[in-house]
């Protein structure tokens, strides 16, 4: 049967941006049911601190209070966490961190959940806050790390190697050598949609949760196991989810236990959603890393070693930092050959708010080091830095330094190529030099690379799941157990189904995550859901395919080899099109359930954490940026005037998509380089909403020329990869190279602010940071 | 007490008290829940409105500051069947969407700007929404919708003053 591509790859409208522009898109803030309950919690108002008393009775006298929970209401005190168990529901015995819930209550009024938080008794016993990770594994450093049945230090999280061949004598025996220490900050997510779920209690004591978690799977999985409950008497349904990047996880999590809980506990829905300063104090952020990088070279330009001590500080909980850590390490010694390589990642607890997944997820921050550097060794050498990069960068049949063969899908030196040419890389770095010398706005342009794994690598199985059915009405309902926070998967999703069954994607409705109606996928990260997701899906809609083939044969009693489709329409040797419709018929009365689920299981790899070697991903991802910058030396401003970017993404299914997904990136990118930072003061954060933590404005773009490169991936989906997170990688390190470029003075500390750029270091602040800012008890919730 | 204005075209007198925002008397006595909470204290924009012929953030205003005055809000921007005016079905074609938590204030910042001008540079369409936060986008969509409206809307103009 022969059939036209008809829908991968073609301008789409995303199928669910109609309820978005009309502003009828129901967010969980949005949900509002008779008797609903508002609950509010208690945090820490302090980095560390063992808690004394927590007395909730005077909350519960406060009219309008219907309830209060503690660690005390949960199974085994709430305690969960993947992969490391170390955090709790509502915190146990001890807060780690600044904004840790303590307690939550629930009232029939915002304003009387307030009062009810503001009438429990707690009193905490300060302990001794860790708050500089270089020293967090000092042996008197106080304990933030759960107790370990080993000698190592509690602090210490995880380490993470790499290894190929010895280091020492490349380095003894090379022209060239770079050495340099670099670090990036802790940065929010700054979804404009805060955390929040909504749950409702079901007949027989069962429990139904709205929670704008990434992961609805995950988040019921956890309910399961702190309200000690089965799989059957929980239900999580995902609603439109204001975006994620990561950051709608672990307290997501917690919030759905949380509100949980209060409506078993009070047989009414309740409801919590967090303030911006809630929602910033409360949350995870990427955690801050320091980077000590050696590169040596033959001074004819070719790299061949690459040594990278990392410290990554996951803050007072782990969350999912050992894959973060893990990630960092793989992807440390940037998309380039080396003989030898040795890479060290070191993980440790702190006082510093806590961190958690967000997009890049390791190689975010590894990147902004290691694409400086890699910038430092094409100057030491007298090389143009894409010059230098095309020189030793992977490519097709080319050997990873963990032992693994590139033998698909590698479109590196084409996006360089390629942004070379759309920036007008070659006559400007000519002739910027010139213009710099008689102006005090300086112009530079600067460049970076970026390979990332395909999906979650070693970090565990790795499968996705669809259902597809066909409704009377001859719609179809399709499923996915992997979610969309508005990266656009729902879309992606439904042109794959439409392509693979022959039809129009309106006929198709992609229902929203829910637990009791999709099937377990693994969590949505990781840039995976167009290749694993899409995968899924286009197994179901094939087997549902096959189904309505085998019944159009029957009908029009020839082979389905002989079977041709007119758009929907099938149509025998009799050349007599008969409707998709009546295929449909046909395949009921042939007695067929016309219901197919499927599942796809990505190629197997391997990793050895002992050796340091092996094949962390199945696929990878290759890109390149170029950004350019104006710079005020006597201000220290940093514009960013022009992007240009190239993306190796294989095939493209959803274009509007793929390339917002790349815009979208660079903006969180170029807020990484030059504006976002949260500060943690003595683990006080300092930054708790928009006015003073600062992400790119629509004037603090400019527009982005993007160009998307097809080296298709023979596994993928029509041979599609990833995207998402890719897109923001190179922007950092791009646009830390443009300021050198413009400058001649390197920012190695992100991000390069006013007085990094101007002074070269940070101004100090005068007096006292740490008295709580939180204002958490002065503000009323939403409601 | 009793507030009274023009909301979305239609009259309305509303009994709410007198210390809550524009934004929660939209949102909790009125269940226009088009206008989206962000940040609470004027930064993030997700909670524009039109305000008589201005753009501003609902979290700013206090309800009773809208008495006699007219509130344009997402839900009166689309056409009276409740299909999307041409700027919202440019946001969706153009991709401008994305979680779509900052859209309705997008719109409402590209409505606010096309009724002073229908010929934007893309510079002045950036300064029109740079009021209002997005983190999916990267704005250049966004500014791609507004930008295309802008055209189709001075050529219709055009078309009608030369007829």
């Amino acid at each position: 049967m022969t059939k036209n591509r008809t829908n991968i790859g073609k301008p789409t409208r995303r199928v669910d941006a109609l309820s978005k522009v009309l502003g009828t898109a129901k967010y969980v803030g949005d949900y509002k049911l008779p008797g609903m309950l508002y609950a509010h919690a208690l945090r820490s108002e302090v980095p560390h601190a063992r808690i004394v008393k927590l007395d909730v009775s005077p909350a519960l006298a406060v009219p309008g209070v219907k309830a209060v929970i503690t660690s005390d209401d949960f199974v085994d005190n709430g305690l969960y966490g993947y992969p490391k168990k170390d955090k709790y529901m509502l915190a146990y015995q001890k807060v780690r961190h600044v904004g840790e819930a303590i307690a939550v209550v629930a009232a029939e009024t915002p304003q009387a959940a307030l009062a009810g938080v503001q009438a429990i008794e707690c009193v905490v016993e300060g302990l001794t806050a860790v708050t500089d990770a270089a020293h967090a594994l000092d042996p008197d450093a106080a304990q933030v790390g759960p107790d370990r049945d080993d000698d190592k230090h509690p602090n210490l999280l995880d380490t993470f190697i790499v290894r190929k061949g010895e280091i020492e004598p490349q380095f003894e025996n090379s022209d060239v050598v770079i050495d340099n220490h670099y670090r990036v900050s802790p940065q929010e997510h700054a979804y404009i949609e805060t955390e929040g779920a909504l749950a409702v209690p079901a007949p027989g004591g069962d429990i139904v949760v709205y929670s704008n978690s990434q992961t609805s799977f995950i988040t019921r999985n956890n309910l399961v196991s702190v309200l000690g409950m089965s799989e059957d008497q929980v239900r999580v349904i995902q609603p439109v989810v204001g975006g994620a990047f990561g950051g709608k996880d672990d307290l997501c999590h917690e919030i759905a236990a949380q509100v949980a809980a209060l409506a078993l506990k009070t047989e009414k829905p309740v409801r919590m959603t967090l303030s911006r300063d809630e929602s910033m104090i409360a949350s995870y952020k990427r955690g801050s890393m320091e980077m000590h990088i050696q590169l040596a070279a033959d001074s004819d330009g070719t790299l061949h070693t690459c040594k990278v001590e990392s410290r990554q500080d996951s803050g007072s909980y782990a969350s999912v930092s050992p894959f973060i850590g893990w990630r960092a390490s793989i992807h440390a010694m940037g998309p380039y050959r080396y003989n030898a390589c040795q890479i060290d990642v070191t993980e440790v607890y702190t006082n510093n708010g806590y961190a958690g997944a967000f997009r890049g997820f390791g190689n975010t921050e590894s990147s902004a080091g290691i694409e400086q550097a890699i910038d430092e060794m094409a100057e030491a050498v007298g090389m143009d830095p894409i010059d230098f990069r095309l020189k030793n960068c992977l490519q097709l049949g080319a050997e990873l330094v963990y032992g693994q063969m590139l033998t698909d899908s590698v479109g590196l030196t084409e996006c360089l190529n390629e942004v070379r040419q759309t920036s007008g890389w070659d006559q400007k770095r000519k002739t910027y030099a010139n213009h710099n010398a008689q102006s005090k706005i300086k112009k530079g342009i600067g460049v970076a690379a970026v390979f990332h794994g395909v999906s979650l690598g070693a970090e565990g199985e790795d499968f996705a799941a669809g259902t597809i059915e066909i409704n009377h009405d001859y719609t179809i309902n399709l499923t996915s157990g992997l979610t969309d926070f508005g990266q656009g998967s729902r879309t992606v999703f439904t042109l794959i189904a439409a392509e693979e069954l022959g039809v129009r994607p309106e006929r198709i409705r992609m229902l929203r995550p829910d637990t009791d109606t999709s099937l377990y996928s693994g969590p949505t990260v990781a840039s995976r859901s167009t290749v694993l997701g899409g995968n899924a899906t286009r197994t179901t809609a094939q087997n549902l395919a096959h189904m309505l083939d085998l019944a159009a044969a029957n009908l029009l009693k020839c082979d389905v080899e002989q079977l041709l489709r007119v758009e929907e329409a099938y149509v025998g040797p009799s050349e007599e099109p008969v409707t998709w419709e009546n295929v449909v018929d046909h395949a009921r009365l042939m007695g067929m359930i016309l219901s197919t689920h499927g599942k796809w299981v990505a190629p197997e790899i391997a990793w050895n954490e002992h050796s340091g070697r092996g094949m962390p991903y199945f696929a990878y991802h290759f890109g390149a940026q170029v950004v350019e910058v104006t710079v005020d030396t006597g201000t220290g401003k940093t514009d960013v005037v022009g992007v240009w970017a190239a993306h190796d993404v294989g095939k493209v299914i959803f274009p509007q998509g793929a390339y917002g997904q790349v815009y979208g990136g660079i903006a969180q990118g170029l807020g990484y380089a030059l504006m976002e930072r949260v500060d943690y003061d003595l683990g006080y954060i300092q930054n708790t909403n928009f006015d003073e933590y600062l992400i790119p404005t629509a004037l603090d773009m400019p527009d982005i020329e993007a160009s998307l490169i097809e080296k298709h991936l023979k596994v993928g989906p029509y041979g599609a990869k990833n995207v998402a997170e890719p897109a923001m990688v190179p922007a950092a390190p791009a646009t830390l190279n443009a300021i050198y470029h413009a400058t001649g003075r390197r920012v190695r500390d992100l991000p390069a602010n006013l007085e990094r750029v101007l002074l070269g270091h940070d101004l100090r602040k005068a007096g006292d940071s740490t008295a709580c800012k939180l204002g958490l008890l002065a503000k009323p919730p939403n409601n | 007490m009793l507030i009274e204005f023009n909301l979305n075209r239609e009259k309305i007198t509303v009994d709410a008290p007198p210390d809550i925002t524009l934004m929660a008397l939209l949102r909790d006595y009125l269940g226009l829940t088009g206008t989206k909470e962000g940040c609470e204290v004027g930064e993030c924009g997700a909670c524009s409105i039109i305000l008589d012929d201005k753009l501003v953030s609902s979290c700013t205003v206090l309800a009773p500051q809208v008495n006699g005055r007219a509130v344009m809000t997402i839900e009166g921007v689309s056409e009276p069947d409740n299909s999307p005016n041409d700027l919202q079905e440019n946001f969706i074609d153009y991709g401008a969407v994305q979680c779509g938590y900052c859209i309705p204030g997008m719109v409402l910042a590209g409505e606010a700007l096309l009724t002073k001008t229908l010929q934007p540079t893309r510079a002045d369409i950036r300064e029109g929404i740079s009021g209002n936060l997005c983190r999916c986008t990267g704005y250049q969509q966004i500014v791609d919708a507004i930008e295309g409206t802008a055209q189709e809307r001075l050529a219709k103009q055009n078309k009608e003053q030369a007829s």
